[in-house]
């Protein structure tokens, strides 16, 4: 493997761990809840913010991990009370309420912190020589540690009790219900886990990325057109949706420029509505 | 009533065009802002609060309409007498393209799905990238500048607010009528239950996509009186900000009504034009409010003010019966009777074979009634017929034609009508536009949508159903989300049968009725299924009414046909007799 075609992969491999993480409490939701999480991105943002505020205070780096628990946690918790929870069953209002949400917390953020762009110091600022180049220490750190989330969480999923909860109420909730399993408990972990994981790429996406107060609603509409593509069936549908919808965005930002990138994804994702309203991994 | 309808614009109008006479000149001109940005909001409020989905991305309009005008505007020297057709031009093109949008979207995603307001959203996203990197054309981060004033309007002076105010007026009035038109009730009827007016001949993607395109075109215009008057159009008048203002000011006005949203983005725009400055978390204020609104108050300021209206007047504001209007003939109008053939239909679905190779042909008038066990396939070959389950092989053909995978309307509009099991009306519109949905079915088309006459189209068959369920004269006004069980059956079935479809589909037509009702819907099924020479296919699983109402029997059981006949040859089959004793599986 020449130098420039590992970068490439790597690449290709870090951007779509990313993607996977950001998307994977968004399509949770929708597939559990039936709920489009219109401030997901925010939550992203809410986790960079964190490690702003840990870093300003003069704390080393990994102090904004607790910081980010608590803080998506205890809104995660209070926005599925006030807000998810009464609107259930009223799509439009859902997406309005969690869109009301959404702007609440940027314009909260630009309040306190202002608009303007910030920057957090590097991590692991060295580099690591493999498959014959050098690739930044951090982001190798971060593609082991998603990808040993996600091999966790599918063996969680396949294997414990919880897990097979989980795909009772998804095949049939109102049956979930009467044998016994709490659907509404499950809602409420099920939010908060889904916003606590946005939460948690954004604490780790923190040094690479410009922060600024509107920076979630790209992780929004990424993540939506991770689900049109790779549909809602588990996993795997996550991967495949990730792979494409970052693989592309790669290809045309690097050969074209960025709004290129852009458009072609907001493309592949209409042709998809059109020919594959499923996505291309659909729920059985 | 034409005076009535006029009060309010009239009114309206005065109020505005009195304001800078009773202010400063500088309030006028943040006035006139305010209402401009009122009127992307009607548009927001339209397709939200009328037809039901939800744009989010409406600043891509405004904003397209805002570059195109300016870029006009600087040209105006050298295109001299060109200006107005380009102008034009300018509010056409983001018109156009919010249609094109509608038709791609609209035609392929479900009502209530996340898919339009994200792509929307995209898309304005999109639009801010564009404008901003695109620097040669649109001047980029610093936008447009230099834009002209309109030929002897200074756009600090008064003449440039009154042309502001007459045009927010003609809008609001535009709104306002266009809701009380034809297409006004089906924008509603679409927003409650898109997949019955679907069944009732609607492509109601078009209807949603037209409703968009109005959205877009009042976003347009508003841009275009926003270029002149500021003088500067910048990437953040394409951006998602804007379009989540007018969204807010939609919501927090009253997205039902013209009114509402002008009132929404004049109060929140005053009020900020007071507050930015001193205060940091106005805007966190703004979002609070609106997720209240969402929450708890749907109506907005202007439902409040309605509602105490109609609290201390009541009686006010009902609509006086018109008198009725002969109905133009139905659309299908071809007395032939329909050749209905199942080919070898087989649906499987999610592993469970549902249909099994059901042949069946229909091709005599009258009622056929399909019995069979639960689970034999009824309702599930009515799906088939009328595309809202996808075939796996064989194939369906009507009168010749091949309909295996036409979709709801097409079929509706070949002159199939379907009634449902669970009744299903548009709960929140009055029983009377219930009735005209039904009568409008297969007649409707072309300037019709837009013209007062037929909301008093009257035929025929609706004096006799009237006769005959005097409900529908007697609660014109209530919601038919209120009727009983019963009531909502015989609404169903009559708005069915006003579209004098000539192959009627009726699933359990009486399930849930009392006997007495049964027995009296019965009967009028029976009167009105032979008055229009029609073929009906029935479900039904009470004996006594298929032995009262068949002219012959189809079986069904394990999704094929088990056999067809009288009542008599079907009452002594053996193989029927067997799988209703449970005698074989």
């Amino acid at each position: 493997m020449t130098p420039l075609v590992a970068t490439y992969a790597l690449n290709f491999v870090y951007q779509v761990e990313i993607l996977a993480l950001v998307v994977l409490g968004l399509g949770v939701v929708f597939g559990l809840l039936g709920v489009m999480n219109m401030a997901h991105g925010e939550f992203v943002m809410l986790g960079a913010y964190s490690v702003i505020v840990v870093q300003r205070m003069g704390l080393p780096f990994l102090w904004g991990l607790p910081v980010t628990l608590v803080v998506c946690i205890v809104i995660g918790w209070v926005a599925e009370r006030l807000i998810v929870r009464p609107l259930r069953d009223r799509p439009i209002d859902t997406l309005l309420g969690t869109w009301g949400l959404s702007l609440l917390m940027r314009k909260g953020v630009e309040a306190v912190f202002g608009k303007g762009y910030q920057n957090v110091n590097g991590q692991l600022t060295g580099t690591i020589h493999l498959l014959g180049t050098t690739y930044p220490t951090y982001r190798i750190v971060l593609i082991v540690a998603i990808a040993v989330g996600f091999a966790l969480l599918a063996w969680w999923y396949l294997r414990s009790p919880a897990g097979t909860r989980v795909k009772a109420v998804v095949g049939n909730p109102v049956l979930a219900q009467a044998v016994g399993i709490n659907t509404q408990r499950m809602a409420t972990t099920t939010f908060v886990c889904g916003v606590t994981v946005a939460g948690l790429a954004g604490f780790a996406l923190a040094p690479l990325v410009t922060i600024e107060p509107d920076m979630g609603l790209n992780f929004l509409l990424n993540g939506f057109f991770v689900l049109i593509v790779g549909g809602l069936g588990g996993l795997v549908g996550l991967g495949v949706g990730s792979g494409v919808i970052g693989g592309a965005q790669v290809l045309v930002a690097s050969l074209i420029n960025q709004t290129a990138g852009y458009l072609t994804v907001l493309i592949i994702a209409i042709v998809f509505i059109w020919l594959k309203p499923n996505g291309l991994v659909p729920r059985r | 009533m034409a005076w009535s309808r006029a009060a309010r614009p009239t009114a309206l109008l005065v109020v505005l065009l009195a304001v800078p006479l009773a202010t400063s000149d500088y309030f006028a001109y943040e006035l006139g802002l305010y209402l401009l940005y009122g009127i992307a909001a009607q548009g927001v409020g339209l397709a939200w609060g009328r037809a039901g989905f939800l744009p989010l991305g409406q600043a891509l309009f405004f904003g397209l309409g805002a570059y195109l005008t300016g870029f006009v505007l600087k040209g105006a020297a050298v295109h001299g007498s060109w200006v107005l057709v380009l102008l034009l031009v300018a509010v056409a093109l983001p018109t156009a393209l919010a249609y094109l949008i509608g038709r791609l979207v609209f035609a392929r995603s479900h009502a209530n799905g996340p898919d339009f307001p994200l792509i929307t959203l995209a898309l304005t996203m999109l639009g801010y990238q564009i404008a901003n990197q695109w620097t040669s054309v649109t001047g980029g981060f610093n936008g447009l500048t230099g834009i002209p004033q309109l030929p002897g309007l200074d756009r600090y002076g008064v003449g440039f607010y009154d042309l502001v105010a007459v045009v927010c007026v003609l809008s609001t009035a535009g709104v306002a009528w266009l809701q009380r038109t034809p297409l006004g009730t089906l924008w509603s009827a679409t927003a409650q239950n898109e997949d019955r007016l679907q069944f009732f001949g609607f492509p109601t993607d078009r209807l949603k996509s037209v409703a968009f395109a109005v959205s877009a075109f009042l976003a347009a215009v508003a841009g275009l009186l926003y270029a002149p008057q500021q003088g500067l159009v910048t990437p953040l008048s394409v951006g998602f900000e804007l379009s989540a203002g007018f969204l807010i000011w939609a919501a927090v006005g009253g997205r039902a009504s013209p009114y509402g949203a002008l009132l929404g983005a004049v109060f929140i725009g005053l009020l900020s034009m007071e507050l930015r400055n001193r205060f940091t978390y106005w805007e966190v204020v703004i979002a609070l409010i609106f997720i209240v609104v969402v929450l708890r108050f749907p109506v907005g300021i202007i439902g409040g003010v309605e509602r105490a209206w109609s609290w201390l007047f009541p009686g006010h504001g009902r609509l006086t019966a018109t008198r009725p209007v002969a109905a133009p003939g139905s659309r299908l109008a071809t007395t032939s009777v329909p050749r209905l053939a199942y080919e070898a239909v087989e649906v499987v679905k999610g592993g469970v074979r549902i249909l099994d190779g059901l042949r069946m042909t229909v091709d005599q008038p009258g009622i056929h009634c399909i019995i069979g066990p639960n689970g034999a396939g009824k309702t599930s070959s009515f799906n088939v017929l009328t595309g809202r389950l996808p075939l796996t092989s064989g194939r369906i053909r009507l009168s010749g034609r091949d309909v295996s995978r036409a979709r709801a309307d097409v079929m509706a509009r070949l002159g199939v009508g379907r009634k449902f099991q669970i009744p299903s009306v548009f709960g929140g519109l009055s029983v009377t536009d219930n009735i005209r949905i039904g009568l409008w079915a297969n007649r409707i088309g072309g300037m019709d949508l837009l013209r007062g006459a037929p909301q008093a189209w009257s035929t025929p068959l609706l004096l006799r159903l009237q006769r005959a369920f005097p409900f529908l004269e007697d609660s014109q006004q209530r919601r038919a989300g209120t009727l009983s069980q019963g009531q909502r059956q015989m609404l169903e079935f009559a708005m069915t049968a006003l579209a004098e479809p000539n192959l009627l589909l009726l699933d359990e037509p009486c399930a849930g009725l009392s006997p007495d009702e049964t027995q009296h819907l019965s009967s009028v099924i029976a009167d009105v299924v032979r008055s229009l020479g029609a073929t009906a296919l029935m479900i039904e699983h009470d004996m006594a009414a298929v032995e009262a109402l068949a002219d012959d029997v189809f079986v069904l059981h394990q999704g094929s046909l088990m056999a067809a006949g009288s009542y008599a040859e079907i009452r002594s089959n053996r193989d029927v007799q067997a799988i209703y004793a449970g005698g074989r599986k």
